[in-house]
């Protein structure tokens, strides 16, 4: 899916094909994650690469379970530096005792700054020779969010600090990736994923993943096109024309076949809405190429004014 | 003999910040420290404003969104009005209402979590659950649970809560107790701002839903009941829980309105369009030495003489550049060092609050300010203070709440929630608006249909800045300067002063 270009979208959009059905583990993986209270609940390091602290907000917006019970009941929240107390030179002696003593699981938020390693450091430690260690020692690594997970933002065409996913970064440290990195997609991720895949984590190991996304499949092998509530209008092409309009929200740029998610079935914010819902076009935050290209903007609007020769 | 007391990384903050503070012994008997200097390193850079160039100016409200995973809105709303003044227009009546509902939410939201989930650690005795031998369920599993983490032996128990400073917490166990209890409903109570700015916005972290002109959902009934049924809950929180929250805090740590008053001059730029003719819920201004002046735009420009940055000093944002230079001599930071008309400014909702406290005409900011500085009896100058900065948080939380009430009463139910607009050719503007965190500005040049130059001055900037080039230190930097240290190994006052203007390094740099 890499490389699409939005006029490359546009002439096999109709064609997508939907991936793999969804498995119906879900509910099971927090009664495996809650099994393991009082045995030794899996201990968790959360390192903000760089990110703009969004998935750490969207992790807050668990419901059910909610943040508390997460780090009570369902993991061991060892070192997150924007809820945790530690502060200081105490957050190294966490990490360093986290690395070395025992099995962890990694949660990696942002992207790393590969060619500019100056661009990113926790308490003065670049970040990238804060990295390599955990991300060796680490039972498991969690690429939380777009820009973790495949560049994303910071990685965008223009970008002047050589920003890249973890898979890449570990690729090029020569750490292996098979059967230890989880890829969980979203800017932000959404809480139920992150949540249901860090529970999985702990309880039960490296989920079944899609090949391509290194994401798990049970949230991300459905496109928001496939299951989208507009789908009808879709077939019977009935189209938005502007904001707000009912209608299949295509023409106005709307990305959804693009986008792996199950935010058709989740929606955000308890269920409160979602974009499509709120006739917002979907912009494939999911999506490996996700903002990725100048010449691939989010909407159409400009299609009603900008000449198709100035389209560059 | 002279010292360093180092805070790196600091942390319950959004983002990347190391501070050094140089100190001195507060006496030859005494193991406190007085800091002398300090310094504020801004430690992660993405060069978000390079990326947007060369785009299609409607992808700027949603990569500008990325700025910032706790103030989204903010900025996204930035860059609509830098859009909406470009393209040459205004949102429609229900446009103007939705943004303001969505980002009233995104408010609500920001000043909850900092208080209870940022802040409060520094002041909340977490081990006070150890004597706890009540009967409420939450507290007694929470009890059962610290219990459990100790006896078990784990090599890092009662994480993330342990390990922390030892200090001087707050001493009253019922006020313990009572904070911790609402650290637990707070996160509850976030949560649900965030579903109220989902309502109109159709997701938070970075609404999809925000357009120049307005926004994409139609207000229709049902969503107008989920938003305000929510937003009563959260009223009740603030008026319940929160405020007094703030004094019960205050109460135990009076010091902290003499600790951490900064540089003294405030800038606001002013939020919440209430008419079509950009009168503000926060009027804009500055406080120069206690001066009250209207806010001159021209006046804003950035240094970078101790920040990575290769480009010139001075620099106005709609001139302003991004070219990283990360091992630049003398620079400590990748934050640039923002100046109005030459001053060091804090910004905030402090800086909010006393800029329309102090301002010519008399006005609802400055009634609401007296009546509650009357009832706690406290002189208005000690809110330029740590736990000022707190208060002016909570009391805007308040205002905000009630006003948001209002918008949603005014909203047209089922009329269209966004004006009509074009892409320009060629245009400029910018958008001057105000973060939960303080004054933010995006500048916009559109050239041939696409972003010809993009620059952000964010509040962090402000707050967190480097010295200038006449080698003033930035606001956070001044707040330290004098502040006393019980422990330098253990220096939570530092932290306490830091946390206190609510810091985003994300956004400072961005």
């Amino acid at each position: 899916m890499s490389n699409v270009t939005r006029r490359d979208f546009l002439r096999y959009g109709t064609a997508l094909a939907s991936a793999t059905g969804l498995s119906g583990a879900y509910p099971e993986i927090f009664a495996q994650g809650l099994e393991s209270v009082g045995t030794g609940r899996t201990k968790v390091a959360w390192l903000e690469a760089m990110s703009c602290t969004g998935c750490s907000v969207s992790f807050l917006n668990t419901e059910n379970p909610g943040p508390l019970e997460v780090v009570t009941e369902v993991i061991s929240l060892v070192y997150h530096g924007t809820v945790g107390a530690a502060q200081g030179e105490d957050c190294f002696k966490v990490l360093d005792t986290v690395t070395e003593q025992s099995q962890f699981v990694l949660v990696v938020e942002g992207a790393i700054p590969e060619k500019m390693p100056e661009a990113c450091a926790i308490g003065e430690r670049p970040l990238n020779t804060l990295l390599v260690p955990m991300l060796r020692k680490a039972k498991a690594v969690l690429a939380a969010g777009t820009c973790a997970a495949f560049g994303g933002v910071p990685a965008a065409e223009g970008n002047i600090t050589g920003a890249t996913s973890v898979q890449n970064f570990m690729k090029s440290q020569g750490i292996p990736t098979e059967g230890r990195l989880v890829n969980c997609p979203g800017c932000p991720v959404h809480p139920e994923s992150l949540v249901g895949t860090i529970a999985y984590l702990a309880s039960k190991g490296c989920p079944p993943l899609d090949p391509q996304l290194l994401a798990p499949k049970m949230f991300y092998s459905n496109s928001v096109h496939d299951e989208c509530p507009r789908f009808h209008y879709w077939e019977k092409q009935e189209f938005a024309k502007q904001l707000g309009d009912p209608g299949c929200l295509f023409e106005l740029g709307c990305l959804g076949p693009l986008s792996h998610t199950g935010c058709p079935r989740h929606q955000w914010n308890g269920g409160v809405n979602w974009c499509i819902r709120a006739g917002a076009p979907c912009i494939a935050c999911t999506s490996q190429q996700f903002a990725s290209l100048r010449s691939f903007p989010f909407y159409r609007k400009h299609e009603t004014v900008v000449p198709l020769a100035a389209r560059t | 003999m002279s010292a360093t007391i180092s805070l790196s990384p600091v942390t319950r903050i959004e983002g990347h910040l190391a501070i050094h503070a140089e100190t001195e012994p507060v006496g030859p008997d005494s193991g406190a420290h007085r800091v002398t200097s300090a310094r504020c390193q801004g430690e992660m850079f993405r060069g978000i404003e390079q990326i947007l160039v060369g785009r299609d100016p409607l992808d700027s409200q949603q990569i500008a969104q990325r700025i910032c995973g706790v103030c989204p809105i903010s900025h996204g709303m930035a860059s609509v009005r830098a859009q909406e003044m470009a393209y040459g227009i205004k949102p429609n009546h229900n446009g103007r209402l939705l943004q303001n509902l969505i980002w009233a939410a995104n408010y609500l939201q920001s000043h909850v979590l900092h208080f209870y989930h940022l802040a409060a650690l520094d002041f909340v005795d977490v081990t006070a659950l150890l004597k706890y031998e009540g009967r409420n369920r939450l507290l007694r599993d929470l009890r059962g649970w610290v219990e459990r983490a100790f006896a078990s032996k784990d090599i890092l128990p009662a994480a993330p809560f342990l390990p922390r400073y030892e200090a001087d917490y707050v001493k009253g166990l019922g006020n313990n107790l009572a904070l911790l209890a609402h650290y637990v409903e707070a996160l509850e109570v976030r949560r649900t701002c965030h579903e109220m700015a989902a309502v109109f916005g159709a997701r938070v972290p970075h609404s999809t839903a925000l357009f120049p002109g307005g926004c994409t959902q139609v207000p229709s009934m049902d969503r107008i009941l989920e938003y305000s049924s929510r937003l009563k809950r959260i009223d009740r929180f603030i008026h319940d829980v929160f405020l007094p929250d703030l004094l019960r805090v205050a109460g135990e740590f009076p010091g902290y309105f003499e600790m951490g008053r900064g540089c003294g001059n405030f800038l606001c730029f002013g939020v919440f369009e209430m008419d079509e003719r950009d009168n503000r819920f926060f009027m804009p201004g500055t406080l120069i030495d206690g001066q009250w002046a209207a806010l001159d735009e021209q006046g804003i420009s950035e240094d970078v003489g101790y920040s990575r940055f290769a480009q010139a000093s001075g620099l106005h944002p709609r001139d302003g550049l991004t070219q990283p230079d990360p091992n630049k001599q003398q620079a400590y930071s990748w934050v640039k060092a923002p100046r109005y008309r030459g001053h060091v400014m804090e910004v905030g909702a402090l800086a909010r609050v006393l800029v329309n406290y102090h301002a010519p005409q008399a006005n609802w900011v400055r009634s609401e300010v007296d009546a509650f500085l009357a009832q706690v009896k406290l002189p208005a100058e000690k809110l330029v203070s740590v736990l000022g900065r707190h208060v002016a948080r909570g009391l805007e939380a308040s205002w905000i709440a009630k006003q948001a009430a209002r918008w949603l009463s005014e909203v047209e139910v089922d009329g269209p929630p966004a004006a009509e607009f074009q892409i320009c050719q060629q245009g400029s503007g910018y958008g001057l608006v105000e973060a939960p965190r303080g004054a933010l500005g995006h500048w916009l040049a559109i050239e041939n249909y696409r972003i010809a130059r993009y620059q952000c001055i964010v509040p962090t900037t402000w707050n967190c800045s480097p010295r200038d080039d006449r080698g003033q230190p930035g606001a956070v930097e001044q707040a330290l300067q004098g502040t006393q240290v019980a422990d330098p190994k253990q220096p939570i006052e530092v932290g306490r002063i830091v946390r206190s203007f609510d810091p985003c390094l994300a956004c400072a740099i961005h």
